[in-house]
């Protein structure tokens, strides 16, 4: 195979490519990462690249303008090397990774965005304080040396004297430990830290440390998203948090969901590349966490991760495409805890690592992970929790019994297939006012920095305030006409949110018809997979006492505009709880108490899942959603005379 | 013995009316009146329904080209005269209702605007039964031609379309400012139909002018899925849903000379009998069965299959 050097600016870095392999997967190998929301199939426009040198073959595509094509922009999924290259990459088409600041992490980690501080964090008032039993334990211990009298083995010594603190019946040891025992005993005047792992019904001695160790215990909760995994270090001993990150999810390059990331395991490496991606991410925070909290790796001894199926498949590397396949089947939900080596995790190299149990192929652990955290399953009263993502899941129930269902809704909240779509980071247009008689903007970005693209909140803002002001009509269609900020275009009417001046990547921001309707879309698989979900019990919205927002994204949102949409029920305010990220708190919970994972065990159990693909009714649903607030106003007499 | 079973409905269609005579502001001998059923079709024991369905007669612009012999032959002495058309239909074969189809303004025909206004102007000096205008489908020539014959019929209260939730704005405006009533296309899909309703309302045109063609299907294409749809959409009306309680427009000529049993001719298929027969046959049946899912006003084409489906009614309404 021919090869050629290719050279990316402005990171001035070169890479070796073969003649036809395209720019995306060549910036992906000199470590690059470029937007590609459609996973390299042409469709997205995301990967705008500038060619400065040397020749490429494309194709058509409708996603260049033909004064982008004068000025040598390809889109680098369609584009092959053809000779040796230089090629600059422009800012918007790069996926701006690790740069979260400090204020978007703990946004993302809690609370709510503006004026949302009275709201409570998931893990002050919610849940259930769990008895402290971490998934590692460590203890010290002063065995007594054998004698003539007392010459039972070393391991049985060692057991004897755990037994006297614990009442452990069965307990395991790895050869490799055995293998050491003795002469850490003598060499340690027979002072010695154990570390108990407790690995699927029985204590395993994970680790055996001469002298005492024991004060020095940190566990790692993660939650690995779709699009972002967030972590805590936590202290085991005090169940402090001594650090969180976030960061975005590497995988993202693969595409923007579950099923693109699914089709792109079945191709060569694939699965491998994905496994690698979200690996590495979370070394990448381990590291971090290391060295900023000055604590040693080899004290960090268990690692606990809840996820949406898939990610936790591809976190293990596990076959994932039976996920997609009818009838749905995931190679495992309950995945017993493993040593965190053997994936790929670094921390010390006998840690241990477990995962949330999942509920079926797109109810996974992480939702799991969110019923235990905000308490649903104690609720006296019918709760509802709602996970907006791509993939949005949906739990109702109480003490008494839990029903799930996953809705398809697609990326558009998360900035993804629609045209100015942005994920909630610095530059993201995420409040936004019309005014209705002179349809001026007025909109804040995060970061307060000049606009970039439009976040999930932002685009629930704008649907409200353009149905409000009259710009729109109930089914999405741009109705006023003549207006500055109205453009006729190939693609349908468009509305100006943002004129050039006012960003910082040297285009107007705009919002489409074919994004109202992907908007539309999302908004309607929530929706109606909730009243789906409500229907087979047989009660009504207004049955439901609380209802728990969950997800990243569900730390922006405004109540109220949601309801406008009909993206949420037209409840009370006060009915709607935020529990940010309470898969993340979920995860802490279960990394510090045995019987937190011993509950969530039940509960994965005990969630009855409903697979809406096959039910007749859910179409009809869907169909009747599909309308702003929605076909059947009386579902929303509080919003009917705000439009 | 047991008792008869008698449910009392919370609401009912709401009745348009097309044609406007010299009283009320037009030039039309009498008035329509559709809709305002309180129970389903023909349970007259339950509740009461008011008005009688109505047929209207098909008459288009230009000649039809898919139109079988067995229809061409009672129309051929005005196929290129849509006025002595809509004249013939009505004076020889008693329409009240005319439906004047605009196919000849699509744009691969492309007939203008001034020969459309001419027709209406003459079809208005000539006649004096109410009026529906159908534009040709092609939505931007509709919304070209169809605001010009929705005022040149001003004050007329036609009957005009169609909408669909694609384009519904422009017409929509035209038939609120000349005090016309529309018609409301949906796609065999309840949700549609009621979501194309709150639009057209949104814009001001009151529910009262709105008459829906929930698009129809031809015995043996579609009639039972039809009837399904049309079904639930006028139990919806009378359990009180306000926006979708329209009356049901049907177009049933079309559909049914669409089926292949109501064109052929005797030589194709010798053992399916007589096409003069079997076509009006065809066209009457699935009129029938519409009757019997709730249609309000059908639109037909062969005066025989016309004539049986009149008496049909006049039977069922004399009980």
């Amino acid at each position: 195979m021919e090869k050629f050097k290719v050279t990316f600016y402005p990171d001035n870095k070169t890479v070796e490519a073969n003649r036809g392999q395209t720019l995306l997967s060549v910036a992906i190998s000199a470590g690059i990462y470029i937007n590609s929301s459609c996973g390299g199939e042409g469709v997205c426009g995301r990967c705008k690249v500038i060619l400065k040198k040397g020749d490429v073959l494309t194709q058509p595509t409708g996603r260049l303008t033909i004064e982008e094509r004068k000025k040598g922009i390809y889109l680098a999924c369609l584009t092959t090397v053809q000779s040796d290259l230089e090629i600059e990459i422009p800012e918007e088409s790069r996926l701006s990774f690790d740069k979260l600041t400090p204020q978007e992490i703990e946004l993302r980690l809690r609370g709510l965005y503006g004026e949302s501080e009275d709201i409570p964090s998931s893990d002050s008032l919610l849940g259930e304080v769990f008895v402290h039993s971490p998934l590692a334990t460590k203890l010290y211990l002063e065995l007594p040396k054998p004698d003539l009298n007392d010459r039972i083995s070393d391991l049985e010594r060692l057991y004897r004297e755990i037994r006297k603190n614990y009442d452990i019946p069965i307990m395991q040891t790895g050869l490799a430990n055995i293998r050491r025992l003795g002469e850490i005993l003598r060499s340690s005047d027979w002072k010695v830290t154990v570390t108990l792992g407790k690995r699927n019904g029985t204590v395993e001695v994970v680790l055996i440390e001469p002298y005492d160790t024991s004060k020095r215990n940190y566990g790692l909760a993660f939650d690995i998203g779709t699009t972002t995994i967030c972590a805590e270090l936590i202290d085991l001993n005090t169940k402090k948090i001594l650090g969180t990150k976030a960061i975005y999810n590497k995988q993202a390059v693969f595409g923007p969901d579950v099923i693109t990331r699914i089709i792109y395991a079945q191709e060569q490496d694939g699965l491998e590349k994905l496994h690698h991606a979200v690996v590495d991410g979370m070394n990448q925070m381990i590291q971090e966490f290391v060295q900023e909290q000055k604590i040693d790796l080899n004290d960090v001894t268990c690692v606990l991760c809840a996820g949406n199926t898939t990610m936790i498949h591809l976190l293990l590397k596990i076959e994932p495409s039976y996920i997609r396949k009818e009838p749905y089947v995931p190679t495992a939900n309950f995945v017993p805890t493993i040593r965190a080596a053997e994936a790929g995790i670094k921390i010390n190299p006998r840690g241990l690592l477990s995962c949330v149990p999942g509920v079926s192929s797109y109810v996974g652990g992480d939702t799991v992970a969110g019923v235990l955290s905000c308490g649903l399953y104690k609720e006296k009263n019918l709760c509802l929790l709602i996970d907006i993502g791509t993939n949005g899941e949906i739990v109702l129930g109480n003490k008494d019994f839990l029903v799930s269902c996953a809705a398809s809704a697609g990326p558009a909240f998360e900035g993804s297939g629609v045209s100015c779509g942005m994920r909630a980071s610095s530059g993201a247009i995420q409040k936004v006012k019309i005014n209705p008689q002179t349809y001026e903007v007025e909109f804040s970005t995060i970061g307060s920095s000049l606009a970039r693209g439009i976040c999930g909140s932002g685009y629930i803002d704008i649907l409200a305030e353009m149905l409000r002001a009259g710009i729109i009509d109930k089914s999405g269609k741009i109705k006023l006409k003549v207006h500055p900020r109205i453009r006729e275009t190939e693609y349908g009417r468009e509305f100006v949110v943002a004129f050039k001046e006012q960003t910082s990547i040297d285009s107007d921001i705009i919002i489409n018809e074919a994004d109202i309707e992907n908007l539309k879309r999302a908004k309607a698989a929530i929706f109606s997979a909730s009243s789906i979900l409500l229907k087979h019990m047989g009660v009504d919205f207004k049955d439901v006492k609380k209802i728990f927002i969950a997800g990243g994204f569900g730390n922006y949102l405004d109540i109220k505009n949601a309801k406008i949409i009909g993206l949420l029920p037209d409840l009370e305010d006060d009915k709607f709880i935020f529990v940010g990220n309470s898969s993340l708190a979920g995860a802490r919970q279960i990394l510090l108490s045995y019987p937190a994972m011993q509950k969530a065990n039940e509960l994965a159990r005990k969630i009855t899942y409903f697979e809406l693909s096959v039910d007749p009714n859910y179409m009809e649903e869907y169909m009747a959603a599909l309308f702003f607030p929605h076909t059947d106003i009386l579902r929303f007499p509080n919003i009917k005379n705000l439009i | 013995m047991i008792k008869e079973y008698i449910e009392n409905w919370s609401g009912e269609i709401n009745t348009v009316t097309i044609g406007a005579t010299l009283n009320e502001g037009g030039t039309r001998r009498f008035s329509i009146k559709v809709g305002g059923e309180k129970t389903l079709p023909f349970l007259f024991k339950e509740n009461k329904l008011p008005f009688k369905p109505v047929i209207a007669y098909e008459v288009w612009d230009i000649p039809p080209s898919d139109w079988p012999e067995e229809l061409i032959r009672f129309y051929k002495d005005v196929l290129n005269d849509p006025l002595a058309w809509a004249e013939k239909v009505v004076k020889e074969y008693n329409a009240e209702l005319i439906c004047l189809k605009l196919a000849g303004a699509h744009p691969e025909i492309g007939k203008s605007p001034d020969e459309i206004v001419k027709l209406l102007e003459n079809i208005l000096k000539s006649l004096d039964v109410p009026l529906i205008i159908i534009g040709c489908g092609d939505d931007q020539k509709d919304n070209l031609i169809l605001p010009v014959c929705s005022q040149i019929t001003k004050n007329q209260r036609c009957l005009i379309g169609e909408v669909t939730q694609d384009n519904y704005r422009t017409l929509t405006a035209s038939v609120l400012a000349d005090g016309h009533n529309i018609i409301a296309q949906s796609p065999i899909d309840i949700n549609i139909a009621k979501q194309l309703n709150i639009l057209i309302s949104d814009m001001g045109l009151p529910l009262e002018r709105i008459v829906i063609n929930p698009t129809v299907g031809a015995l043996g294409y579609g009639l039972e899925y039809t009837y399904s749809i049309m079904e639930r959409l006028r139990l919806a009306g009378l359990n009180g849903d306000k926006v979708i309680a329209s009356p049901f427009i049907c177009f049933v000529g079309q559909e049914a000379w669409r089926a292949k049993e109501a064109k052929a001719e005797d030589s194709e298929f010798p053992q399916w009998g007589k096409a003069s027969r079997r076509g009006p046959l065809w066209e009457m049946i699935t009129a029938t069965v519409l009757l019997q899912a709730g249609a309000d006003i059908l639109v037909m084409r062969h005066p025989e299959a016309i004539r049986k489906v009149k008496e049909y009614i006049e039977l069922a309404y004399s009980v």
